[in-house]
């Protein structure tokens, strides 16, 4: 059995009388990329800052391959940070910034220098090495950070919302590049993201937090399926025949609508058993021989997991 | 995955305070507080030149008060350097980045505070013109020199620690600058005093406790009234003490350097 990329086990974090973290159990095995999702206010930074050894957990621990949270410095030394709103040295060049930290983490002049330009170039900022970073963009800023993530070859990298405040091609190839970190250095990705989308994009696993507590855990179909979100349908059938369609359909307990257009019929379809509603709509409409033109189902994805889980809760 | 086996840097406090360092001097800060304290001495040094030839001051006089605003003005730019060292990392965002580095934070306050002191320094090697002009003719610029690097770098030592202590624990950066500068006028404030409140036991315990006064009055010891400076040594007691606990205090107070400031979290 492979080793735990990370396990906590009842980490709990309050401010005052605030509880940003409530008993937070979590196992994330070695080399998948887990999505870390949440609502603002969640707890999902403060988890993370207590996973990286930046804030002291009031109860609980946690490892970071095998490395007990009382060893902050073997931690730190193993994990790499994207933070949230991470702020840098404006008149600092980015290459300079970068080996700064590589000799942070033991490295030689030398071997910093080298160091720096191969993750200015890993992560497309090469052209950009001898500029100061007051003059980077959003984007630039941000592959910056995660160049500075890993600086120490992580085995676990957690990227606290890396898709922040970039265009939809900054985030493309945000995307790209934490995918390259999962497969081409094989790390552990903890990546917290509202980028929904996304993350059933490139994520093994989700984690999903609500006020402190975790409210789901495992794959998106998994999470998807739990949460029981509602789902809709659209038929398209020919105008004329838009009234015999929906009879036959009520006639099988299928909840059905005609909308605004012509032809068309919304379908209110059973969480737990969407897919046979559709078949069974579906056979209604051939059987009373009306032509089906289109069909369309919606809900089911990981937001509308989100959205009834993060409201539930 | 390629892993290096990388062990945290051995002296990470030096690693820090050469970084430190660029950013101050080619960064352009430190060029401009240096500057700024040359002028400074330009101004200071001219008046007590001037006075000294009418006759309005006494040659030793105008070194002494020449090197003692020279000292405090060089430890006040370490006070605002340090003063900004902590807080200001915090403010920018900055600061999460170097608590994830797997280096004690003391090593971090350690290296920002030599940095720092390297202003102090540059200050001192600033000064050394504007006191040779001034004391030359009176056998006293060695005197004056040693004194002031002396009495300066225990003042400047107390007021790093001073500034990486509230800087460590202020929750913003304009905190950290406001109380910095209370609290060196609270010290530099007796200094001003009249000497008649000088006078008796009390007022020499007050002088002798204040590590501003005491350490200035030193060089004035040593310097009007020519007395031998192992003599006068006791004076150096209280800067020194002074510079010993607020290093040593701005170093355990690293333990309690949180992103948000205010202490323990």
């Amino acid at each position: 059995m492979t080793e735990a990329a990370l396990e906590a086990r009842g980490l709990t974090k309050a401010f005052g009388a605030v509880r940003a973290v409530e008993a937070l159990d979590l196992a994330v095995p070695a080399g998948i990329v887990l999505g870390f999702l949440g609502p603002n206010g969640a707890g999902k930074t403060t988890a993370i800052r207590m996973l990286t050894t930046v804030l002291p957990p009031d109860s609980g621990t946690f490892t970071v391959a095998g490395h007990p949270h009382t060893r902050p410095l073997e931690i730190r030394q193993r994990v790499g940070v994207l933070p949230e709103s991470a702020g840098y040295p404006e008149r600092q060049t980015g290459e300079e910034f970068l080996r700064y930290h590589a000799r942070l983490f033991g490295r030689s002049r030398a071997s910093a220098r080298a160091l720096a330009g191969a993750l200015l170039a890993e992560t497309g900022l090469a052209d950009r090495a001898r500029s100061q970073i007051g003059a980077y963009s959003r984007g630039m800023r941000q592959r910056l950070g995660i160049a500075r993530a890993l600086v120490n070859e992580p085995s676990l990298v957690f990227l606290d919302e890396p898709t922040l405040g970039l265009d939809p091609s900054g985030q493309r190839q945000m995307l790209a590049l934490i995918r390259q970190i999962s497969e081409a250095r094989g790390a552990t990705v903890v990546l917290s993201t509202h980028l929904l989308a996304e993350v059933e994009e490139v994520c093994a696993r989700v984690v999903i937090l609500n006020r402190g507590r975790i409210v789901a855990d495992g794959t998106v179909a998994e999470i998807v399926r739990r949460a029981a979100a509602p789902r809709y349908g659209r038929v398209r059938v020919p105008p004329e025949a838009a009234e015999n369609a929906l009879t036959a359909l009520r006639a099988r307990d299928i909840e059905a609508a005609t909308n605004t257009r012509p032809g068309e019929l919304d379908l209110s379809l059973r969480a737990d058993d969407a897919e046979g509603e559709v078949r069974a709509a579906l056979r209604a409409l051939l059987d009373s021989d009306v032509a089906v033109l289109g069909l369309e189902l919606e809900g089911g994805r990981l937001s509308d997991a989100f959205l009834t889980m993060t409201e539930q809760s | 995955m390629t892993t290096v086996a990388l062990s945290p840097a051995r002296r990470a406090w030096l690693v820090v305070a050469d970084q430190e360092l660029r950013d101050l001097w080619l960064g352009g800060r430190g060029l401009a507080l240096t500057f700024a304290y040359s002028l400074l001495l330009s101004i200071i040094t001219y008046l007590t030149a001037t006075n000294s030839v009418l006759n309005f001051l006494e040659q030793r006089e105008a070194v002494n008060l020449t090197l003692q605003i020279g000292v405090a003005f060089g430890a006040l730019l370490v006070l605002l350097t340090t003063a900004d060292a902590l807080s200001g990392e915090r403010e920018r965002g900055s600061l999460e980045s170097l608590l994830l580095a797997p280096v004690h934070r003391a090593d971090l306050v350690a290296g920002k505070g030599m940095a720092a002191l390297s202003i102090w320094l540059v200050a001192f090697v600033v000064s050394i013109p504007y006191l040779w002009f001034l004391a030359r003719g009176v056998g006293i610029v060695g005197v004056a020199l040693a004194g002031g690097l002396v009495v300066g770098t225990l003042l400047s030592l107390f007021l790093a620690g001073l500034g990486l202590l509230i800087s460590s624990l202020a929750t913003s950066n304009r905190v950290s600058l406001s109380l910095s500068l209370f609290v060196l006028l609270a010290f530099f404030a007796p200094t001003q005093l009249p000497s008649s409140a000088q006078q008796g036991w009390a007022g020499d315990l007050f002088i002798r406790i204040d590590p501003f006064s005491a350490g200035l009055h030193y060089l004035g010891k040593i310097l009007v009234d020519g007395h031998n400076a192992g003599q006068e040594i006791a004076w150096l007691l209280s800067p020194l003490i002074a510079a010993g606990s607020a290093v040593l205090a701005a170093l355990g107070a690293s333990r309690f350097l949180t992103l948000r400031g205010g202490g323990p979290s």
